[in-house]
């Protein structure tokens, strides 16, 4: 199959044991799902794969079902993600991915391969100056426990980056998809709008 | 999470192949799919992603035509583009009004189409009785909590509402869906592509197995320009519709040549109101005509207790879009 | 730096952790080699597990053992209920026996080498049961109900004069239904713990309000010695009240790290969260309400009836409050708990005053009304200098000077009382108020504190930073007291290791802690003071006339010793202090109760010998669509008078976090249950509904300046709680003004107005 490789995965190490594919049909939409058991693999396979997040190339060997979340957290340390769903609800887990925002939980480590992933850890700069959003969320009180902020800090960065900051109902609109418990929501708006400027010509995408 | 194998794939004849070997999905946004993997709903056994494929497929382009919009492109990319928000507000609309930034940007409209229900019957494997999730065991909501449930198309079956917005744009201008599958490409007006639950609500498409959406066409219709997608919700953002709809009006003068609608949060599937667009036709667009519209497309409504509101909010929700659609300039 | 640093607005001293995600919350700790936990929780709400098969469980690869009650049984002890004299959120044993008292119970833990492993198999885990009809809640025929003062020792309905007779004779009055809804605390932190054993000692991560408690709850489960067990949670996901009482959920973690012989890492769902811990109880008021033709209040009665699980009497008793809120001679209130297969309910931010606030401030809003009289108005002839009772006069009570700063900020005399005579296009326009009141809670605290020869000062106590900023408010209390700038104090905090302070609830963290930290402080200065008049500079003075200011040991007339030198003459090294505050009024045993992680709070308004509160004036505007009836809240402002502030910047941000709250809570909160089947629903944070950013466009805090003396020697009263009370009515009320449309009955959703 001409279905490998492809940038970032470097191979599979195999892995099933016998039986593990049905020849049960469909598809997608018209999946019976839960209907039929699905079987069990003797052995967990196992993808390598090449992760590049904040410029550092990590190689990993991961079960596939192994989300960019989890391995930020768990196989790289990089707990600034946070959990707050694993459902792609709650917006806590926002990291740049290419530059674009989205949520790590509801993204395969696998499909992550091969692109930057940019996290909080990766926004400061080396001797520890602060990235203009973080900054400003310090500035305007823009978080109480803390615990969806660096979620909400990356999902800013993408949300002026994405030129969606031009009015606070805009920002407010844009940035809906970032809960927060404490209901910092009117400060992170002003925080957004005080690092929008400063933001200019920079761009966070660096992986 | 069941285990599978993952392989991504580069080109459409490579995913068709990869799709072929089993119980398999695309993946592309991953926001439907990975969601109900965890929840144990969706359980393939090959996962095949098909993100590369988005250089080919997630164009965006218009023209004498009409509007061709790629499966891989992005929520985001389509609600943010300029000639789509001037000529289709409608579908920018539909689009901008779903879900969140981050999901927006990671959901691809061929995903977005094809997302499953929210009932939560549904999507928690706890309940037995689920006619979509195990074929005859029965529908646990008939009897349950059924706000945000449909009022049309159900049967004794299935209640479950469709929760997708930029479907029901898409059925209002008349969209066509292409496909690629094992027995070459395809192309079925978009209206064909969702199923009534009927006795077989596990069955929500009449895609094939193995079968690819490639992309949407739109054909060409100038007063698209006065179209709206109105979504009525809970809260300011990032809620599912509690109804929404879907409005596009050829306006004579005061006079309703041809209207196009489509409703969403109330069906069990993309909803035409072909009703209602007969009983504008030729009329001119006054209270009681929107009202008689919105009675129209609300006769065979059914309700179940919590979402007996629903028929009301909906002609609501009918009548206001239909009027701000004639306030806009075509 | 400031002379005072109590007052000022830095910024949060550990806000640069949060912003780089430095900050380690107990989710985030990393442990070697962990084992990994998943939940199967039960599918029914009430009966008996039959059968639980797990060989395809077992089948999965990397799977190491599940836990049920038939490996568990006689395991974990009776922690007892938290309100009780115990610790625990709900009393029911964890994986004891196979019975099923609600849903969502925990029915197994299963563990294995990786998350996914772990999960994959707990859906593979089969249990089947036998189900008997369960009571979901109110309506349901085989629910029970006892009054409170039955259930719970020590209840006492208030009541005064004859509230009957005197509504009975009242010229106007109005009587009303009214309806909060089952809600979820929803931190964004899940409800993980990571427990591993260090030699003897039992280490827990876990996002808690209380370590003291869980360290002592667990304790007794597991029948260790309390100092074999430290709890850690420096940081906390967000709380409000959900992570305050021992779950079942930290004696299964710890005793499954036991048996592996390895950490173990749990990460419940999300779902999980909604039947693990605890929520805030559903409930149905009655009020009446009755006042002469001037407005001047006559009869108050208050019933509620609240919704509690089978085994625990959780009860909410928000009439203590209501029933002292207005100045009324004749008030009858009487609570009554409801018992459903349910889990427990529990504290859930503001927990008394939610529910019956709204009932109380809604009931007010429509005598206002029936008496055409402005509600600030009818407020200001019924505000007091004595909460009616038992006559205990206020410590000092805001109300109406906040309801004056807020109608002028607000514009409030511009509004046409008519209902619908606001409007703009399609959308009507209403204007609401009312009052918001929280008690004013303190608690037994310690703390230890060191000052170091090079001007550092370490402060150690067990408190809990949930977001409020008690890391900023204790620095900047012992800046003040010791004399130094902000960056020289350390806060180490949320480790049951450190000297006890009490959980963090009922908005007692900043009174409490801040005054025992004062008082080690003090301690020290005493030491450095004594000292210092035995020879050098100041020799000869008064030691209790020495202050510690900016790095030095100053006499009145400005002469003073540089505190290197104080420090040099006072010890060789550090001087450290442990102090114990027990607030006046509160029995000594107090003490002891924090010692042991009991939950022991004085203060507040009905005990004496003074009432004390914090109180508040809320203002919204809501616009309601008029065809399709959205209600959307264009701006809220809030007065707020609270005691002394500490930090205004973190005040403001609770008050308006507190404020998004109640929108959240009077439009969108509600756990939808089935009601046959005693199931929740909505169990995830997309159709649970909170606010977003796009909820809460405007949203402006006052703080008026209050000093208070009576409640607390500097002066605190907690606000954490404050804001989110007063909104639902006012919103509420608003809705009112807008649609001429009484929404008695929370959540206020569209099918409520159509």
């Amino acid at each position: 199959m001409t279905t490998q490789p492809t940038p970032g995965v470097v191979g599979r190490r195999s892995l099933l044991g016998s039986g593990a594919v049905s020849a049960a049909a469909p598809l997608l939409a018209v999946a019976p799902a839960a209907a039929q058991p699905t079987p069990i693999l003797k052995e967990t396979a196992v993808l390598d794969l090449v992760l590049r997040v904040n410029g550092q190339e990590h190689r990993l060997a991961l079960d596939p079902r192994v989300t960019l979340l989890d391995a930020l957290r768990e196989e790289l340390g990089l707990t600034g993600a946070k959990k707050g769903c694993d459902q792609g609800q709650c917006g806590a887990c926002t990291v740049l991915l290419d530059g674009r925002r989205v949520l790590s939980c509801l993204t395969l480590a696998a499909r992550a391969a091969g692109g930057a992933v940019t996290t909080i850890e990766g926004l400061a700069t080396e001797d520890g100056g602060l990235h203009p959003m973080q900054q400003a969320f310090l500035d305007h009180d823009a978080f109480q426990c803390g615990y969806c902020t660096p979620g909400q800090i990356m999902s800013a960065i993408g949300c002026v980056q994405e030129g969606h900051a031009g009015t606070p109902d805009e920002i407010r609109e844009a940035m809906s998809g970032n809960l927060c418990r404490c209901a910092a929501y009117p400060n992170i708006v002003a925080a957004i709008e005080q690092a929008k400027p400063q933001m200019a010509g920079r761009r966070t995408e660096r992986g | 999470m069941r285990p599978f194998t993952y392989d991504r794939a580069d080109a459409v004849p490579a995913a068709l192949r990869a799709a072929g070997s089993g119980a398999s999905s695309y993946l592309a946004g991953g926001t439907t799919l990975l969601d109900l993997m965890k929840l144990d709903v969706m359980r393939p056994e090959r996962v095949v992603d098909i993100t590369p494929l988005a250089s080919r497929l997630g164009g965006i382009e218009a023209g004498p035509q009409g509007l061709r919009l790629g499966a891989l492109a992005h929520m985001s990319a389509v609600a943010d583009d300029a000639m789509v928000r001037r000529d289709y507000p409608v579908i920018a609309e539909s689009l901008a009004l779903a879900a969140s930034g981050q999901l927006r940007n990671m959901a691809t409209l061929g995903g977005n189409v094809l997302q499953r229900t929210r009932c939560n019957y549904f999507r928690d494997v706890s309940y037995a009785a689920c006619n979509k999730r195990r074929p005859g065991s029965g529908c646990s909501a008939l009897d349950g909590v059924t706000r945000l449930h449909a009022v049309l198309g159900t049967s004794e079956h299935c209640i479950a509402s469709y929760p997708g917005d930029f479907a029901q744009a898409l059925l209002a201008l008349d969209g066509t869906v292409e496909l690629e599958g094992p027995q070459g490409p395809r192309r079925i007006p978009f209206a064909e592509l969702h199923r009534l639950p009927g006795d077989t609500p596990h069955l929500e498409t009449t895609l094939a197995p193995g079968e690819l959406i490639t992309g949407f066409g739109v054909p060409p219709l100038p007063w698209a320009r006065r179209s709206v997608y109105l979504k009525v919700r809970d809260r300011e953002s990032y809620a599912f519709a509690v109804a929404s709809a879907a409005v596009a009006l050829d306006l004579d003068g005061g006079r309703v040549r041809e209207a196009r609608i489509a409703l969403g949060g109330v069906a069990t599937r993309p909803w035409r109101a072909r009703e209602a667009e007969a009983v504008l036709a030729g009329q001119v667009l006054d209270e009681a005509a929107a009202q008689r519209a919105a009675e129209a497309a609300f006769r065979d409504a059914r309700t179940h207790g919590d979402n007996d509101f629903k028929p009301e909010l909906g002609r609501r929700t009918l009548v206001r879009a239909l009027f701000q659609a004639q306030r806009l300039g075509a | 730096m400031p002379d005072t640093m109590i007052g000022q607005s830095p910024i949060r001293i550990d806000g640069r952790a949060k912003v780089t995600g430095a900050a380690r919350y107990p989710s985030d700790v990393v442990v070697p080699n962990p084992a990994w936990a998943f939940l199967v929780t039960s599918a029914i709400a009430l009966g008996r597990i039959t059968a639980i098969e797990e060989a395809e469980a077992r089948a999965v690869p990397g799977v190491l053992e599940i836990l049920t009650h038939r490996n568990m049984r006689g395991t974990v002890r009776d922690a007892g209920f938290f309100a009780a004299g115990g610790y625990a959120a709900e009393t029911i044993r964890p994986l004891e026996d196979d019975r099923i008292w609600h849903d969502g119970q925990i029915v197994a833990m299963v563990l294995a080498d990786s998350f996914e492993a772990a999960r994959e198999a707990a859906f593979r885990l089969r249990v089947d049961y036998a189900a008997v009809t369960p009571a979901a809640g109110f309506g349901s025929a085989s629910a029970t109900t006892e009054p409170a003062a039955k259930a719970r020792q020590g209840h006492e309905d208030p009541q005064v004069g004859d509230a009957d007779a005197a509504f009975a004779a009242a010229p106007v009055k109005i009587e009303a239904d009214y309806a909060t809804p089952t809600q979820h605390h929803n931190p964004i932190e899940l409800f993980t713990t990571t427990a591993l054993w260090e030699g003897g000692k039992l280490v827990i991560h876990e996002p808690s309000q209380y370590v003291t408690g869980i360290r002592h709850g667990v304790a007794t489960q597991l029948g260790l010695d309390p100092q074999q067990v430290r709890v850690e949670s420096h940081y906390v996901g967000g709380a409000f009240g959900s992570k305050g009482s021992l779950t079942q959920r930290t004696a299964l973690v710890a005793i499954a790290a036991r048996r592996l012989g390895r950490p173990v890492k749990l990460v419940p769902t999300r779902d999980q969260g909604f039947t693990i811990a605890t929520y805030r109880a559903e409930t149905r008021q009655h009020v009446k309400l009755a006042a002469d033709r001037d407005g001047k209040l006559q009869a108050l009665v208050h019933e509620g009836t609240e919704v509690t699980s089978r085994p625990d009497p959780y009860k909410v008793a928000g009439t203590q409050t209501t029933a002292r809120m207005y100045d009324c001679p004749n008030v009858r209130t009487k609570v009554t708990l409801l018992h459903a297969d349910r889990n427990t309910p529990g504290f859930m931010r503001s927990p008394p005053e939610v529910p019956y606030m709204f009932a109380l401030e809604s009931a007010v809003d429509e005598l206002a009304v029936a008496l055409k009289l402005d509600p600030i108005e009818l407020r200001r002839r019924n505000d007091s200098k004595k909460e009616p009772i038992k006559g205990l006069p206020w410590s000092s009570r805001g109300l109406m000077r906040c309801y004056e700063a807020g109608a002028e900020a607000f514009g409030w005399s511009r509004r046409n009382p008519e209902p619908r005579s606001m409007r703009e296009g399609d959308w009507l326009i209403g204007w609401g108020c009312a009052s918001t009141i929280y008690p004013t809670h303190i608690g037994a605290a310690t703390a230890r504190v060191t000052l170091t020869p090079d001007g550092q000062a370490r402060v150690q106590t067990a408190a809990h930073d949930i977001g409020t900023g008690a890391y900023t408010v204790i620095a900047q209390a012992a800046a003040e007291m010791l004399g130094l700038p902000l960056e020289k104090v350390q806060v180490a905090l949320g480790d049951s290791d450190l000297p006890p302070a009490p959980v963090a609830g009922g908005s007692n963290t900043t009174a409490s802690v801040c005054n025992v930290v004062a008082e080690a402080c003090g301690q020290i200065r005493a030491r450095l003071a004594r000292a210092a008049v035995e020879d050098g500079p100041l020799k000869g003075r008064d030691p209790a006339s020495l202050k510690l200011v900016s790095g030095e040991l100053r006499a009145a007339d400005g002469t003073a010793e540089a505190l290197p030198e104080a420090m040099s003459r006072a010890a060789n090294g550090a001087i450290e202090a442990y102090a114990e505050y027990l607030p006046q009024g509160m029995p000594k045993e107090s003490m002891r109760k924090l010692y042991s992680g009991k939950q022991a709070l004085g203060g507040g308004i009905a005990e004496g010998p003074l009432a004390m509160a914090a109180f508040g004036a809320e203002f919204v505007e809501v616009r309601v669509h008029a065809r399709t009836a959205e209600v959307r809240v264009p701006r809220v402002l809030g007065a707020f008078a609270a005691g002394r502030i500490v930090n205004p910047r973190t005040a403001r941000s609770q008050l308006m976090g507190g404020l998004i709250w109640g929108i959240g809570s009077a439009l969108h909160e509600e756990t939808e249950i089935d009601h046959g089947r005693a199931r929740y629903v909505n169990d995830n944070i997309l159709e649970y509904l909170i606010p977003v950013n796009a909820d809460a466009p405007k949203v402006e805090v006052m703080l008026l300046e209050e000093t208070d003396t009576g409640v607390n020697p500097l002066g605190i009263k907690g606000l954490g709680e404050l804001g989110n009370v007063g909104t639902n009515a006012a919103i509420a009320n608003a809705v009112f003004h807008a649609t001429g449309r009484r929404a008695r009955e929370l959540p206020i959703r569209i099918e409520s107005l159509l």
